[in-house]
């Protein structure tokens, strides 16, 4: 291992901030290629990312009609 | 520069569904959320002069928001998980669940095992309900970081805590969120810490939902 590279329990420290794209281009580019390497960081990795993307399918941004119609008269009446 | 009546109203329009969806998870009911985002609203053009700049509106009014759900909290009487030595874990107690230890298996590819298949049967209400069983200091940063894609930057100037703070809070939501869907995928038999080898009977003992999911089998 160089100096540049990283194990496992050094990756999984820096999970939450690689999958939230948090990570410093230096640090990124390490774990990214631990993970090229590491087929069990992978699937950790793997899992927690695609989690993340289905939290993220709940986002709305419909809006009731009835709020809609409320926040616009409110609006008007400042 | 001074955000104009024209600007800020076009804003509140283009955010009002985000508003809105972050309210109802927060109160939980469409009716108190809409009286939050309405309160969220009035609030922010009484306190306009303080917003220095259109492009921090987004998390100025987020900040307004959450503000106006803890006070309407307390006015209540209530006392959700708001102070964030209630959302700490006890001492001695760090360490961190995860769905993926209790499922995976190795040697078996990525794209095939159980955890993975595990995802797959996720429907958006088990992670509705569990996000909704969250504390309400864990719940707000998975609702601002993996739902409205803040930075950790916005979500610490929103939250008016420490990026720190942030970044440790969000592991242990993450942590707790898990811990609730592995909980619920168990109660309704998707989820079955299997002894090696063994599959999740089919013996009809788990009890089932009716969902599409049910046609589709489930994950050991």
């Amino acid at each position: 291992m160089t100096k540049h590279e990283i194990d496992c329990e050094q990756a999984l420290d820096q999970l939450v901030e690689f999958i939230d794209h948090e990570l410093p281009g230096g640090k990124h580019d390490a774990l990214q290629r631990h993970l090229h390497t590491c087929k069990s960081c992978f699937s950790r990795f793997e899992f927690e990312r695609r989690l993340k993307e289905k939290l993220g399918t709940l986002r709305e941004a419909e809006v009731p009609s009835g709020t809609s119609e409320r926040i616009k008269k409110l609006l008007k009446s400042f | 520069m001074p955000v104009s009546r024209e600007t800020f109203e076009s804003q509140v329009l283009e955010l009002l569904g985000r508003l809105q969806g972050v309210a109802r998870r927060l109160t939980r009911n469409d009716t108190d959320a809409e009286d939050l985002v309405a309160e969220t609203v009035a609030r922010a053009w009484r306190a306009l002069d303080t917003l220095e700049h259109e492009a921090a509106f987004r998390g100025w009014i987020f900040r307004i928001l959450n503000n106006a759900f803890l006070d309407e909290c307390r006015r209540r009487g209530a006392r959700p998980l708001l102070e964030p030595l209630d959302c700490e874990e006890p001492e001695g107690d760090d360490e961190q669940f995860s769905i993926f230890e209790q499922m995976h298996q190795p040697f078996l590819l990525w794209f095939s095992t159980p955890e993975q298949q595990f995802l797959d049967k996720l429907l958006r209400e088990d992670l509705e309900r569990a996000l909704a069983t969250l504390p309400e200091c864990y719940r707000i940063v998975v609702i601002l970081s993996d739902l409205e894609e803040f930075s950790y930057a916005e979500i610490a100037e929103t939250l008016a805590v420490p990026v720190g703070t942030v970044r440790s809070r969000l592991a242990r939501a993450r942590s707790a969120l898990q811990k609730i869907l592995w909980q619920q995928a168990r109660e309704i038999g998707l989820a079955a810490k299997a002894p090696a080898g063994q599959d999740w009977g089919d013996d009809g003992s788990a009890p089932r939902r009716t969902t599409e999911r049910s046609k589709k089998g489930k994950v050991t």
